[in-house]
């Protein structure tokens, strides 16, 4: 009961801040506050009783080592691709290059730069860019990482206020004219590249019906269109999986035994398969949260929204190491902790799965 | 449940009294008063010491200025006074003395004074700034070597302030367009207070201290950014009050923005549309100074044979190119581009397919299977792709030689043409100031840029000659004579043609400077 | 012919099959794919692709690479079918070529990561204990790096070190060389939970206990029996790659001339559906099939291996 209504009120707290900010509201930080308190307490609350505490400080453990691990990989990559981050098309004259190495220390031994990344890491330093002059890797990212983070939640919402019901529409009564028109859209969801999809929706949406703008970051009427355009392939992934799930679950012994009892058909529904095909669902918005991070260099792109993902491949071009560095780190903690999260929410959902 | 949904409520109304009161995306300006730009990127740095971009030089030019500025009505682009009221050589050319404008008020009131220059110079070539374009300022006296760390005493440096409220310069050796050299943003005067006080976060709003025609009010990082107009600035004031840059790399997404009404000017244009877009009243094309060419390795076969490298430059067709790319580029011969002093285009290599064909049978090439396997690199790109592609096509055609073409990403080619330069490799060249020394200076045997291997003893005498000529008939007739030695007596390059730059302006923009250095000082335009 | 029929009809339920049973359960699966119609026209559609592909030659009207100045830009028409792109080029003649290139990728792709991860994850999971948990660990690690990072520096890698020595092929083998590996863990974590779960059953111990080499069960008993999940895996991945390939166009990072693909050209398009429409919808509609394709037959690939999911 208690885990009910702490759910119940994270839902809505959630629901609250994701409604401010998409209609551009400021967002009290009382609010923020009583948010995380609420969903990030009860979470450790539940965590402690349900004897988890070892199993998630253990898999945060494991995401430390894992940024170490990834920080090294990415390094070792960088280094071996040629053409360093001064090298231009006016070549400059061995002195200024000079200056430039010393400054950046790049004129150090390799495994040297290595390990004075590692240790400015490890303090919490990211460095600073090479491009935008003197600006923070840190401060580069928490600028623009919001954005990324408003946009990804967005689209993942959309995928599963999308995905969710078609799926379960379509479970429902398989083979229906329902069943057929959810899943004609959910395979055609996934058979598109999102930038032919942004210019068709382009096209209809804002040129031809005039109701929202073409780009730029501001107000609902900047949002719909890239969380649309981000979000249409996970919803039809969640379609998918959920419209497969409510099918197991619907033959599965107890909603026989519910339907031979004479239970209406939408308490059925409600009480029994949705609960239960849900799960499944749920466990895969670790890897939905990954694929939403890939595909949103498109859409910053085609929407001009100052995100993040940019920095992961303009700066490769760049070779402005540190930022490369530096977004690729948050990108990965940001996929751990998504996946941790999803678990725990697992736990909670369905108390037959236990963490070792 | 019905507790929530109060709750909810009740947040929800705190919440509305809160509403942002105007659309952050304009910064609640007037856009009758407003200029919207693309500046395309988030500026790299508006520290002029260290940038080296053009989004950030764009907005540069507007807040700041040098000592020199532009006569942006001279077709040529002489220089006219700006921060210097006046200038003048002595000692062939090798001291110049500025005289300072008086009474030019920084934006916190500080007056200017010449050791605003003197310190911009200083923080400029000082080997802890790391300034990436510090040799812009290696002409002078032991600029050099305090960037090198071998002079320590800046006052070393030939820079000096006299009685008369003059700074003198001494430079290494004479160079007639020194004074050129000083409309460039690195060169410009600097608070060396406001940098001390602030450290790296000096180019924010609130801590930068500049003198243009504009000063900066907003940087919204990767955002936007908003200029305001500088009323204490010393000149006719900017007749717009404010601009507003937007950061919008894709183009298409901008073009969309522009068609919506929502933008004012836009630099990248795809090629493409542009049949589309030369229909537009806001319509703008102009010649930079900007060239495309490809150098021939001439340190390995087949290159090193002149008959070779001469046949394959009179085997393009360059007109053919441009009719291709479609962009409105001037054929190019000869090495300095079209739009700027020292252009001749009766200079170079004609097209003649029968005369190349026969130069490659008097070279030994009779037998066209004998010909070395031949790679012409680019770095990856739409239009060098085209380029590549139509040359290839042309040679095939017209010499009966198959090359190959090959791509790299852009820092990997770049590399790659210092380690192991490929037989043709595509380079361009944009003039940093309006004066053909520095394309000529290009190809001298001692420029880090030339890696056709190619040095010619009597180039490099005629290039010293028209850098510190003061002169201009004679420099012309050097610089002729000069063109002819690299694009028709040895050849190690192939021209293929002079740039022109496109933009699109609203209908309501007019007054706007268009010009072949993209200067774009926007104190003049106006809004309808 | 009738001999395996029979052999079907007679087979005990799934769950007890030996191993050579393992071979009418894959005739079953097939009898079951024959019966579903999506899947069937999928496969003929893929099977169709895959011909123009292979006949690019004698099907496209004209050359992928001639450059026709004097038409360029034009929409279709009846000399082009389709029109032509910014180069004069016939878009039908390219849309053809992109095929051949388009599924090579897909499939090659496919097939590498298939034999890194089936390796990887046989290997984890039958020997399992110590090193299955420190290779499953790597391979939780190699998922959370951001597949895009790891894909623009594996190809940019891939490209500046031309690894075969020939530079037209060269971003074709960055392509391929990247795409793999940055699409094989999944594979190997499939692998890996049917070599347990393989591992388990009683035939195998059998086999193992009667002294049979590792090797030798594994090629033997364990790989035919999970060849059902990675193959509808695989058919899963092919699109995926298709679309992983049109992304990397978008960032530049894509194929080069001589070749392309259909996401080349579909980059080549996209912005200029308006004035242009002609140069994305093609591509745009080719990729679209395939992608549909290749989903439908992998459902119902993934439906006749699972008779559980029968009849739903």
């Amino acid at each position: 009961m208690i885990t009910r209504v702490w759910g119940l009120s994270v839902a809505i707290l959630f629901a609250t801040v994701v409604l401010l900010s998409f209609f551009a509201y400021e967002i009290p930080t009382a609010l923020w506050w009583l948010f995380s308190i609420v969903a990030f307490g009860g979470t450790a609350v539940f965590v402690f009783q349900q004897g988890m505490t070892f199993y998630v400080i253990r898999r945060l453990f494991e995401a430390a080592f894992a940024v170490l691990v990834i920080a090294t990989l990415t390094f070792i990559l960088l280094r071996v691709l040629p053409g360093g981050p001064f090298d231009s098309d006016k070549a400059l004259p061995p002195e200024v290059m000079a200056n430039l190495a010393a400054k950046y220390n790049l004129d150090a031994p390799l495994f040297q730069q290595y390990l004075d990344y590692i240790g400015g890491l490890l303090r919490g330093d990211l460095g600073q860019s090479y491009k935008y002059i003197s600006r923070d890797i840190t401060s580069i990212i928490s600028e623009s990482l919001p954005n990324s983070i408003q946009l990804g939640v967005y689209a993942l919402l959309v995928s599963y206020l999308i995905g969710i019901p078609m799926g379960v529409f379509a479970g429902w009564k398989p083979n229906s004219a329902v069943d057929v028109s959810c899943m004609t859209f959910a395979i055609s969801g996934i058979a598109l590249p999102s930038f032919l999809v942004a210019p068709i929706f382009i096209l209809i949406f804002v040129k031809t019906l005039g109701w929202f703008e073409p780009a730029l970051w501001e107000g609902p009427a900047y949002y719909v269109l890239p969380m649309l355009v981000l979000g249409i392939r996970p919803a039809a992934v969640i379609a998918r999986l959920t419209r497969a799930s409510v099918l197991e679950v619907i033959h599965s012994d107890y909603i026989r035994t519910a339907k031979a009892k004479g239970l209406a058909a939408r308490t059925i529904l409600f009480k029994h398969v949705l609960r239960n095909s849900l799960i499944p669902v749920l466990s895969l918005s670790g890897p939905l949260a990954a694929a939403i991070l890939t595909g949103s260099f498109v859409i910053e792109q085609i929407f001009a929204i100052p995100g993040v993902a940019k920095h992961l491949v303009l700066s490769v071009s760049n070779r402005d190491y540190p930022l490369i560095l530096g977004a690729t780190l948050v990108f990965s903690l940001f996929l751990i902790v998504a996946n941790l999260i999803t678990d725990i929410l697992t736990a909670i959902v369905d108390p037959r799965v236990k963490m070792s | 449940m019905k507790r929530i949904l109060l709750i909810l409520s009740t947040i929800l109304f705190a919440a509305a009294c809160t509403k942002k009161n105007s659309s952050k995306l304009e910064y609640g300006l007037d856009l009758n008063e407003t200029l919207r730009i693309n500046l395309e990127t988030e500026p790299p740095s508006l520290d002029w010491s260290k940038s080296t971009d053009t989004t950030s030089s764009l907005v540069e030019m507007n807040i700041m200025e040098g000592l020199v500025g532009y006569n942006l009505s001279d077709r040529d682009l002489g220089s006219a006074p700006a921060l210097a009221t006046e200038w003048k050589p002595s000692d062939k050319g090798r001291i110049w003395t500025f005289t300072l404008r008086s009474g030019v008020k920084w934006t916190d009131g500080v007056e200017f004074t010449g050791q605003h220059v003197i310190d911009g110079w200083e923080r400029l070539l000082n080997p802890a700034t790391a300034s990436e374009y510090a040799y812009f300022l290696f002409p002078v006296k032991g600029a050099r070597d305090y960037n090198g760390g071998k002079l320590k005493d800046f006052s070393k440096v030939g820079i000096k302030l006299n009685d008369q409220k003059q700074l003198v310069v001494e430079l290494e050796k004479p160079m007639g367009y020194f004074p050129m050299l000083l409309t460039h943003h690195s060169t410009y005067p600097i608070r060396k207070d406001v940098v001390e006080k602030h450290g790296d976060r000096w180019t924010e709003p609130g801590n930068i201290v500049t003198l243009g025609a504009y000063k900066l009010k907003v940087w919204d990082h990767d955002r936007a950014m908003v200029l305001e107009r500088n009323d204490d600035y010393y000149g006719e004031k900017a007749k717009i009050k404010n601009i507003l840059g937007y950061m919008i790399t894709e183009y298409s997404t901008a073009l969309n923005l522009m068609e919506g009404g929502k933008l004012d000017f836009q630099r990248t244009l795809p090629f493409k549309e542009l049949p589309k877009y030369r229909g537009f009243p806001g319509y703008r094309a102009t010649p930079l100074i900007s060239m495309y060419y490809y150098g021939l390795n001439t340190r390995k076969p087949p290159f090193n044979d002149l008959k070779v490298r001469k046949a394959f430059s009179m085997a393009v067709d360059r007109k053919q190119v441009t009719d291709l790319l479609a962009a409105g580029h001037a054929p190019l011969t000869s090495w300095v581009p079209s739009g700027m002093f020292g252009y001749e285009n009766d200079i170079g290599t004609k097209f003649d397919a029968a005369a190349a064909a026969k130069l490659l049978d008097e070279a030994g090439f009779k037998d066209r299977s004998k010909f070395p396997r031949v790679r012409l690199a680019f770095n990856t790109n739409e239009n060098h792709q085209r380029v590549a592609e139509n040359v290839q096509a042309q040679l095939k055609k017209n010499l009966g030689i198959e090359i190959q073409i090959e791509n790299e990403e852009w820092k990997v080619y770049l590399k790659r043409l210092q380690n192991d330069t490929p037989n043709i490799y595509r380079m361009g060249w944009l003039g940093d100031y309006p004066d053909p020394a520095t394309f000529m200076e290009l190809m001298t045997s001692y420029s880090e840029n030339n890696h056709t291997g190619w040095g010619n003893k009597s180039y490099d005498q005629l290039v010293a000659e028209g850098a510190s000529s003061l002169d201009k008939d004679k420099r012309r007739q050097i610089y002729s004579e000069a063109q002819r030695i690299l694009t028709e007596q040895d050849v190690p390059v192939i021209p293929i043609y002079s740039t022109v730059g496109h933009l699109l302006l609203s209908e309501r923009v007019q007054n706007f400077p268009n010009n072949s250095i993209e200067h774009y000082a926007l104190k003049g335009v106006t809004l309808k | 012919m009738s001999t395996a029929t029979l052999a079907s009809t007679s087979s005990p339920p799934a769950a007890s099959a030996g191993p050579k049973k393992g071979k009418s359960l894959q005739r079953e699966a097939l009898d079951r794919l024959l019966k579903n119609k999506s899947a069937v026209v999928s496969g003929v559609v893929i099977l169709f692709v895959c011909l123009v592909g292979a006949l690019a030659p004698v099907l496209a009207p004209y050359p992928f690479d001639e450059q026709f100045l004097d038409r360029v830009l034009i929409p279709p028409s009846s000399q082009h079918w389709l029109g032509t792109d910014s180069l004069g080029r016939d878009m039908l003649s390219r849309l053809i070529y992109g095929a051949r290139i388009s599924m090579a990728v897909g499939v090659i792709t496919a097939v590498i990561s298939l034999l890194i991860g089936t390796f990887y994850g046989a290997i984890s999971g039958w020997f399992g204990g110590w090193a299955d948990s420190v290779m499953m660990r790597s391979v939780d690690i190699l998922d959370s790096i951001p597949s895009i990072v790891l894909l623009i520096l594996v190809k940019l890698v891939f490209d500046a070190f031309d690894v075969i020595g020939n530079p037209e092929l060269k971003a074709l083998t960055g392509m391929l060389l990247a795409l793999s590996l940055t699409s094989w863990v999944s594979l190997a974590r499939v692998v890996r939970g049917q070599v347990l779960q393989v591992k388990q059953m009683s035939y195998v111990e059998a086999a193992r206990s009667m002294g049979a080499s590792g090797t030798r069960v594994v090629s033997q008993h364990i790989m035919p029996n999970i060849m059902g999940p990675v193959i509808v895996l695989l058919t899963f991945q092919i699109p995926s790659n298709i679309l992983y390939e049109s992304f990397l166009s978008f960032l530049g990072l894509g194929l080069q001339p001589p070749f392309s693909s259909w996401g080349v050209l579909a980059n080549d398009g996209w912005r200029s559906l308006q004035s242009y429409p002609h140069l994305m919808i093609s591509p745009g509609v080719a990729i679209f099939v395939a992608m549909l394709a290749f989903n439908l037959l992998g459902d119902g690939l993934r439906d006749a291996f699972d008779p559980q999911m029968r009849g739903r």
